[in-house]
């Protein structure tokens, strides 16, 4: 289902009477936990051939430094048993440049840090392609903003699970499945105060998986537009798909996954 | 509770009953009859009929009836009741007799007023225990936010009550749920008690003639929540001559009208409610809006002194409007039909057949759906008052509710619409109850109050029911260690007509109390209820979108198990009051949500649920000062609440570790201090003062970063809190001296709420800096300074 900050309304309604302030938390530190990040992503067009996974781990609340691991051990493994070595660049990144992507074909990572094995598997997942795109000048939810929809069309034979990847100053990301709109043309959404006029906006649809589906879910429960208060979500562990061989409760966050791409990119009017 | 075990019960009440009967010896005559308002024919609930030389006394129901049986003689008879010049008289008994009285209210210029305008004196005999009790004229004088007097908000002053922080929904009563609160408003179930998300309360003041929250002790004619019972009755209408009152707020403003339809015989009543910031946002063409509105109705008809006729009716919605792309209206509607009728002069009957309906609907223009859900009940309860003699009272009756439960449907607005038209499976239930209780006087010392409730509850068939692997409707991935819904085997459907899960609950409840001498006596209870309906909620406060849950094969109704003690005392002749309590409960089958639960629209709420309990223990104490010019009081709770869910087998983690977490409005500290200080006939003030433990939430202890997002790690669930929660306010409400010789009176009220700007934390959240990039802790807080101003009128 597509899902909507319903009580943006009442933040809105709040907004009038409300008062937001920084304000100084001490906060705990819990022991630094490994963090993968393995998007394996293939632009529709292109070879497909470079492919980027980063290894860091958690840092302290308020802190501004990333904690890269640079001695890590990185491979992904095909079905066909050909296998994919990526060596350390810098800032926690593993590179691999031979990388040959095949859709709906089944991938293994594994990653070995000081002494533990992490593995993980997942399916290469297709998506279809954004069909156009079009622009709202009085929309979103205020009905003041710029709203952009790129539209695609479901397949009607699969249940399908879709990731948006809105790329203007910041990344914003919205993710749906089909459960109701099975077969329809439908369309990504996207709508905040910031864009402008003349901002080159690069537009990404993704296919993912159920699962992964389901783990964006719960991390963007976790993440900053939750505003707290009494409609805030519970804290969850956002656990991925990788798991710990050697120390099953060492599980490190992050995910393993691959999806075919389609990128466009849109000058907004 | 096992079988052998219920009979054991059952026999023991049995017995009781036996010997009760034997201990009828020489003849008595009834004394029976109603107590009413003089001015209006309002009738009064909760009148105490006390007869010195007899010792005993007896106290009007909720339709103002009374009745006892005595020898024959001659007895003085004292009438007293809040508000009211209190009646003695004489009456010869020597056959049964019915005689209505009725109460002048204390005028103005009487001493008394001082004496009797606050809270009543505390009924230290009888073993009703855990119920606060709050008049309307209390409620009326309170400072409040936006000077919107509100019942609900009122209770938040006693001890034991509290709520999930400013401007969340619904209220908490000893570390229990918003869903776990029976709400009855004319006996008709409420399934949301607040307009605008919480901000008030769905209660018409002006409409409302008594209210009554149960947090212990709870007797047998309740059930169906665990946690407390919130009864509210309505005003009949005056049936002697036609009168309006009213007031103009800030947010709101209220009319009522009453009258008699049939002089002394029949009456109406009809109140409205609205408010009406959103016409400012009109003027200021804004063309965002969000208002509420609600309608109280009443019609009532005594046919001869023996039957009466009640029909109530309410209406209420809220409606929010963004710029025609986001409306959103949701609201109950209760209608409610009452024969009062009594039997002979010791048996007082009342057949109820309530309809009972929340709504809520969402318009999504710039997706291109609407969505409608909902519960409606139909509820039909007969109720029988028995007085026996006049130291045993039988309460006895039946009760069935048919519930549907509308989970939702999702149309699309047009045919360009992407959304496909989609129904979630309506669900069926019945809950019926049968209940006895008595009230009974062993000695002069001790007196009890105990029954039984069996409840039953049928889960009726229904389409799409699942049936999953392993017959577990939640999976557990034990290698990636997280929680998924279950794999769906097969799907079938089962005839309405059928039911496809049943639960019978014996409930016993028991009170007692044993006066020590006449000002101090203790209390104890217990009580056991069962909770079939579930609100579904993720949320640390409900919302108006959540949706309403039968149990069923694998969501078990909540049962709780509540013990509670207590000291009761008044002092100084009753000038001071002081009730100390303690207490502990425990629910089984408290349902708790794996990780990215998607409650929306989900049509098997079973595959995103665990069951666990809860617990909660605590003491409060509740000093009154009920005479003089200074009226007050102070009001203290410490308690936990918590909750725990733990993994089905040794493998699963629960939630949170299985380790028990704070509930979400768990307040270790809970202290008001409320006083009322009548200077002189024109000016009366009110000042409140609160502080409380912070909530219970959740900081993160880590961070990282995801796909250029950075993500929060959190800690042990609800392990942190809030800052301090304390404020003060103060009101005055002026009543012009030009009242006294004329009809129409009228009053000021002025407030000013959260006197000194405390900028108390309403949440913390943690973001990351759009323009530093740097994480930093946002405090919102919601009311600081807020001066009002109310104008009441009446006529």
């Amino acid at each position: 289902m597509r899902r909507f900050n319903f009580y943006i309304v009442f933040i809105i309604f709040l907004g009038l009477i409300s008062c937001e302030e920084v304000v100084d938390i001490p906060l705990e530190e819990a022991q630094p936990r490994l963090v993968i990040d393995a998007s394996i992503e293939w632009i529709k067009g292109t070879d497909g051939k470079q492919q980027t996974i980063r290894i860091t781990k958690t840092t302290p609340f308020y802190d501004e430094e990333l904690n890269a691991v640079p001695n890590a051990e990185v491979k992904v493994y095909a079905e066909s048993g050909e296998e994919f070595t990526f060596n350390y660049d810098q800032a926690g990144m593993y590179i691999n440049t031979n990388f040959i992507p095949e859709l709906n074909k089944t991938y293994s990572l594994e990653v070995i840090v000081d002494g533990e094995i992490y593995t993980a598997t997942e399916t290469f997942q297709p998506v279809v392609e954004i069909d156009y795109i079009e622009q709202l000048n009085n929309g979103g939810f205020s009905g003041e903003d710029i709203e952009i929809k790129a539209f695609y069309t479901d397949p009607a034979a699969t249940e399908d699970y879709y990731l948006f990847e809105f790329i203007n100053e910041d990344v914003t990301l919205e993710f749906y499945e089909d459960e109701f709109t099975n077969g329809n043309q439908i369309f990504g959404y996207y709508s905040t105060e910031d864009i402008e006029s003349g901002d080159a906006i690069e537009i990404q649809i993704q296919g993912i998986s159920k699962s992964y589906y389901e783990f964006l879910f719960i991390l963007r429960s976790q993440v900053g537009t939750n505003q707290g208060g009494p409609f805030e979500t519970m804290p969850a562990t956002v656990k991925g798909n990788i798991v710990n061989r050697t120390n099953q409760e060492n599980y490190p966050f992050g995910y393993f996954r691959l999806s075919e791409v389609d990128s466009m990119n849109y000058i907004v009017e | 509770m096992n079988k052998k075990l219920t009979i054991r019960y059952l026999a023991l009440f049995l017995l009781i009953l036996l010997f009760q009967t034997q201990t009828y010896g020489q003849e008595l005559f009834t004394l029976n009859g109603t107590i009413s308002d003089a001015s209006s024919n309002e009738t009064l609930i909760g009148v105490n009929v006390i007869f010195p030389e007899a010792n005993t006394g007896v106290v009007t129901n909720t339709y103002g009836y009374y009745s006892i049986k005595l020898p024959e003689g001659e007895y003085k008879v004292q009438i007293s009741y809040l508000g009211y010049q209190p009646i003695q008289q004489t009456i010869n008994l020597s056959e049964d007799r019915k005689i209505n009285f009725e109460l002048q209210e204390a005028s103005e210029n009487l001493e008394e007023v001082l004496i009797t305008s606050d809270i009543e004196g505390l009924n230290i005999r009888k073993p009703e225990m855990s119920v606060n009790k709050l008049s309307i004229s209390t409620i009326q004088s309170l400072p409040v936010v936006f000077g919107e007097v509100d019942v609900v908000k009122s209770l938040l002053l006693l001890p034991g009550v509290s709520n999930a922080g400013e401007g969340s929904s619904g209220f908490n009563v000893r570390g229990g749920a918003v869903d776990q609160n029976l709400i009855l408003l004319d006996e008709a179930t409420i399934f949301n008690s607040s307009h605008l998300f919480g901000l008030f309360s769905v209660f018409n003041p002006d409409a409302i003639k008594d209210l009554k929250l149960y947090k212990g002790g709870i007797p047998a004619e309740y059930g169906g929540r665990v946690s407390s019972v919130l009864d509210i009755y309505q005003r009949d209408g005056n049936s002697k001559e036609f009168k309006m009152q009213g007031g103009i707020g800030a947010i709101s403003s209220r009319l009522l009208a009453e009258g008699p339809i049939v002089k002394d015989k029949g009456s109406f009543l009809i109140g409205g409610r609205s408010s009406y910031a959103h016409l400012f946002l009109k003027l200021t063409d804004n063309e965002n809006s969000a208002y509420f509105y609600d309608l109280n109705t009443k019609l009532s008809y005594k046919l001869d002194d023996s039957n009466k006729l009640l029909l109530s009716g309410y209406f209420g919605r809220d409606v929010f409007n963004i710029s025609q792309n986001f409306e959103n209206t949701y609201g109950n509607a209760v209608l409610n039909l009452r024969w009062n009728h009594v039997f002979s002069d010791d048996i007082f009957t009342n057949l109820s057949a309530i309809y009972s309906d929340y709504y809520y609907g969402l318009n999504l223009n710039f997706v291109g759906f609407n969505w409608d859900s909902g519960i409606k009940n139909l509820n039909l309860k007969y109720d029988f008052n028995h007085y026996i003699n006049d130291d045993f009272q039988l309460k006895y009756g039946i009760q069935n509710t048919y519930y549907e439960f509308n989970p939702g449907e999702i149309e699309p607005i047009d045919e360009t619409s992407g959304i496909n038209y989609y129904k979630l499976i309506n669900k069926y239930a019945f809950e019926n109850a049968v209940y006895i209780s008595a009230e009974h006087r062993l000695s002069d010392k001790f007196s009890a109050e105990y029954g039984l409730r069996l409840s039953n509850f049928f889960r009726l068939g229904q389409d799409e029911i699942n049936s999953y692997a392993n017959n577990q409707p939640v999976a557990y991935d034990p290698e990636r260690g997280i929680y998924s819904e279950g794999e769906i085997l097969d799907s079938y459907s089962v005839s309405r007509n059928k039911s496809i899960k049943a639960y019978n609950n014996f409930e016993p409840r028991a009170a007692v109390s044993y006066m020590i001498n006449d000002s101090q006596s203790l209390k104890a209870s217990y009580n056991r209820m069962a909770q079939y309906l579930h609100l579904i909620s993720n949320t640390s406060s409900p919302t108006p979108l959540d949706v309403w849950a039968p149990s069923g094969q694998y969501i078990k109704p909540q049962i709780l198990d509540q013990f509670a003690i207590g000291y009761f005392r008044n002092m100084s002749d009753r000038e001071y009051s002081l009730e100390v309590e303690g207490f502990y409960k425990q629910i089984d089958n408290r349902i708790d949500y794996i990780d990215g639960a998607n409650l929306i629209a989900n049509d098997a709420i079973e595959r995103v649920v665990l069951n666990g309990e809860s617990r909660a223990y605590g003491m409060e104490v509740l000093l009154r000062k009920n005479e003089g010019r200074l009226t007050g009081w102070l009001s203290y709770t410490l308690s936990k609440s918590e909750q725990r869910t733990p993994g089905r087998s040794a493998i699963e983690p629960g939630i949170n570790n299985s380790d028990w977490y704070n509930s979400n409005y768990d307040k270790t500290h809970d202290l008001s201090i409320t006083s009322s200080y009548e200077l002189n006939d024109k000016w009366q003030f009110n000042a409140n003062f609160i502080f409380q433990t912070g909530l219970a939430t959740t900081f993160p202890n880590a961070q990282y970063e995801y796909q250029g997002i950075t993500v929060p790690v959190y800690g042990e669930r609800n392990g942190d809190r809030l800052p301090e929660y304390h404020r003060l306010d103060l009101s005055a409400t002026l009543t012009p001296k030009k009242n006294k010789n004329r009809d129409f009176q009228s009053s000021w009220n002025f407030g000013i709420y959260n006197v000194y700007n405390r900028q108390n934390a309403y949440s913390i959240s943690f973001r990351e800096n759009s323009d530093t990039n740097q994480n930093e802790a946002v405090r919102l807080s919601l009311f600081g300074i807020i001066p009002s101003i109310t104008y009441n009128f009446k006529f």
